[in-house]
């Protein structure tokens, strides 16, 4: 299940009725985020400890860090870390509902965690080990092919897009080995760009048969032939990726990235000014070619 | 109301995304569809055929869908918008609800949720 806005998954869940969360929304302020919360959503503290700090607050006027301390519950290396900590941006609409006593600290510390274990699909979560060797593999041969480490981001992006083909294409796949790129001559190939601190733009790529087969798989759906449908399922496929991205990169550090309208490309041969590398993946319909071209990066030492 | 006697407004730049809800509305009656392909001509048709329900995207050509609400209902304050998007963080589904859009459904898009927000409507009419 894709759960990529924390308000629909507690609508879905029945956590909260569409009313409270709609009003939650208008409410959720730019409030600094409470302590305690961020350490439930860190795991430093149980929901527990975070009521009775919150309890002893009441008759003693000490922050929450200090009480947390003197109680043992949290060490002073961890209050400064939870301060410079980047707030998911999905916990301050969590906040929003403890401070309207929607929600009690301790749903928020069971629900935080069937968020993540749902919603964080960027891990790899391959069903068959050799897969997940295999694209190990791939991401380590990557400082060879570019002699630099792959970013963060990077790293993110192909293991959502990996996992994104095995949810919705099949585990069929071999991926081959990624190429350093100039110039690339597209057969059916779609493009999207991400902006923002992790810029980059994709383009997936495959000749005609594979991209009917590709698209009745992400579809259920068999197409005969190219049209506009598959043109489309494939412009929707690369569109659901890059959100479900956009959204994790937001859930995670709070950075807010932006995409692109998907569009189909008509260029016949596709010249590269930035970085770009060719990724490969064979599966047994055809082979899908991804195409990263690197626009920006949010550290200096990678590049992708 | 029956569904038949309704006018559904599908704004959705893909032509995928609209098939889809078609189909999934089509299985419960005969809507009157019409489709529309940007945000700017999401508002045009609205101007032209006073739908009953709007299906919108959020990222979309020319006017994205958060702009399209907002003039859609300075039009019409009592147009019903449903966001349909698979693309949006919560700041931007945030903007897209205090502009006034009623309900959101999340592609890869629901059913049950597509068939309730429209039983619902006809209940409510």
């Amino acid at each position: 299940m894709y759960s990529q806005f924390f308000g629909n998954f507690l609508l879905i869940n029945k956590y909260v009725t569409k009313e409270q969360l709609f009003d939650a929304m208008q409410k959720q302020s730019n409030d600094r985020i409470k302590l305690g919360t961020l350490a439930i959503s860190e795991g430093l503290m149980t929901a527990e400890e975070v009521d009775e700090v919150i309890i002893q607050q009441t008759h003693e006027d000490k922050k929450f860090g200090e009480l947390a301390i003197e109680q043992g519950f949290l060490t002073n290396d961890e209050v400064l870390q939870l301060l410079k900590a980047q707030v998911p941006s999905f916990l301050q609409l969590a906040q929003t509902f403890v401070d309207e006593e929607i929600l009690t600290n301790q749903d928020l510390a069971n629900i935080i965690t069937e968020y993540r274990s749902e919603s964080e699909i960027y891990d790899l979560d391959f069903t068959s080990d050799d897969q997940k060797d295999t694209i190990e593999k791939l991401f380590d041969n990557f400082f060879v092919m570019s002699e630099t480490p792959l970013s963060h981001y990077g790293r993110m992006y192909l293991e959502l897009l990996f996992n994104n083909f095995i949810r919705f294409i099949g585990e069929d796949f071999t991926p081959l080995d990624g190429s350093a790129i100039t110039e690339f001559a597209p057969e059916k190939c779609v493009c999207q760009k991400v902006i923002g601190d992790y810029s980059v733009v994709t383009y997936i790529d495959m000749d005609e048969d594979t991209a009917v087969e590709f698209a009745s798989r992400y579809v259920g759906d068999q197409f005969s032939e190219y049209d506009e449908y598959v043109s489309a399922s494939l412009e929707d496929f690369i569109n659901l990726h890059n959100g479900v991205f956009i959204v994790n990169v937001s859930n995670e550090d709070n950075t807010d990235l932006e995409l692109d309208i998907p569009y189909g490309v008509k260029d016949p041969l596709l010249i590269f000014d930035k970085k770009a590398y060719l990724f490969p993946v064979m599966y047994s319909f055809g082979v899908v070619n991804i195409i990263l071209e690197v626009i920006k990066i949010e550290t200096e030492d990678s590049e992708v | 109301m029956h569904i038949e006697d309704i006018k559904i407004l599908i704004s959705d730049d893909s032509v995928l995304a609209r098939k889809q809800l078609k189909d999934i509305i089509m299985t419960i009656g005969n809507p009157t569809f019409i489709e529309a392909v940007d945000g700017q001509d999401a508002i045009d048709k609205y101007k032209e055929t006073a739908p009953d329900l709007v299906f919108l995207d959020i990222v979309m050509p020319r006017k994205d869908g958060t702009i399209a609400i907002k003039e859609i209902k300075e039009y019409d304050p009592h147009a019903t918008i449903v966001i349909a998007s698979s693309v949006g963080t919560q700041a931007q589904l945030k903007v897209a609800i205090e502009a006034g859009a009623k309900d959101f459904i999340q592609k890869p898009i629901d059913r049950n949720q597509v068939i309730e927000i429209v039983e619902k409507f006809l209940e409510g009419r």
